[in-house]
């Protein structure tokens, strides 16, 4: 009837007659905590996706500056100082886990690219999950009526 | 009459200790979710870095931070670490699951032994009605 994974159960369609009212509440609720949890997921994606393309394009502006501009550093969020803009050719790049890799411009254009792509079809996944679940939600709803 | 009752107590007293047992075990179970959770967002980022380091050409330049230094690295050795954490993640992740498999176990045979006490607590009780 239903299948243990991990903790969670996968319900189906055709045994919701056969539960309890007891059950299907407990059905609606599991569905909507998984609504919840998506919501949070899409909602990182998001914002890890404008990260991305934020970064994407100060690459872009800083391939179009010459060598040796004047430009203000970041040194924290409301400290700045004098710098010089070195070669711009060379980038660093946060793969995660502490490791940082220098790339080319043009590598690390590529980068900010695939990781964004990568995330686009990862929030495109969880919108389909997310609207199985909510039909799920809605049909037990339905059962609660009948 | 007063055996029985006695025989009660002792009954509700193993109750509660059942219950507090099951309690426990499911604090166990949360905690191992907890757990889990966290290492399969650990094994998700080192496989990323994993990938864009294969993607590397030889010569080119790691870098590894620790603490506030950024120390380069040699590219061999940043991948052997990556692949090591990556097998010790998987590792872990492996033990939680048996560990995981044994604390459902005792939750579902300490559920059955919690039903039992409860009948004969009841029949108890029945026991004493009539009598």
């Amino acid at each position: 009837m239903a299948s243990s994974r991990g903790g969670q159960q996968v319900i189906r369609g055709g045994d919701m007659e056969k539960m309890s009212l007891e059950q299907l509440k407990a059905v609606k609720e599991q569905a909507d905590i998984e609504v919840n949890l998506l919501q949070d997921s899409l909602n990182n994606i998001r914002t890890a996706t404008a990260r991305l393309e934020i970064a994407s394009t100060a690459l872009n502006d800083l391939s179009l500056r010459p060598q040796g501009k004047k430009m203000l550093v970041p040194l924290t969020a409301s400290l700045y100082v004098h710098g010089t803009l070195d070669d711009s050719e060379k980038v660093l790049v946060d793969i995660g886990t502490g490791y940082f890799v220098e790339k080319t411009m043009a590598e690390g254009k590529d980068y900010c690219e695939r990781k964004i792509n990568l995330l686009k079809s990862n929030f495109d996944q969880l919108i389909e999950i997310n609207a199985s679940m909510e039909l799920l939600s809605e049909d037990v709803l339905g059962g609660y009526f009948l | 009459m007063s055996s029985s009752s006695t025989a009660l107590r002792e009954l509700q007293r193993d109750l509660e200790n059942k219950a507090n047992d099951l309690s426990k075990l499911q604090k166990d179970i949360a905690k191992n979710h907890q757990v889990r959770k966290k290492y399969t967002i650990q094994l998700g980022e080192n496989e990323l870095v994993l990938k864009e380091l294969d993607l590397l050409n030889e010569d080119a330049n790691v870098y590894k931070l620790i603490g506030p230094v950024l120390v380069k690295q040699d590219l061999a050795e940043a991948n052997a670490n990556v692949r090591k954490r990556i097998e010790y993640i998987s590792a872990e992740s492996k033990r939680l699951d048996a560990s995981l498999q044994d604390l459902e176990e005792k939750k579902y045979s300490k559920r059955e032994a919690i039903l039992k006490v409860q009948q004969r607590i009841q029949s108890h009780q029945a026991g004493k009605a009539k009598a």
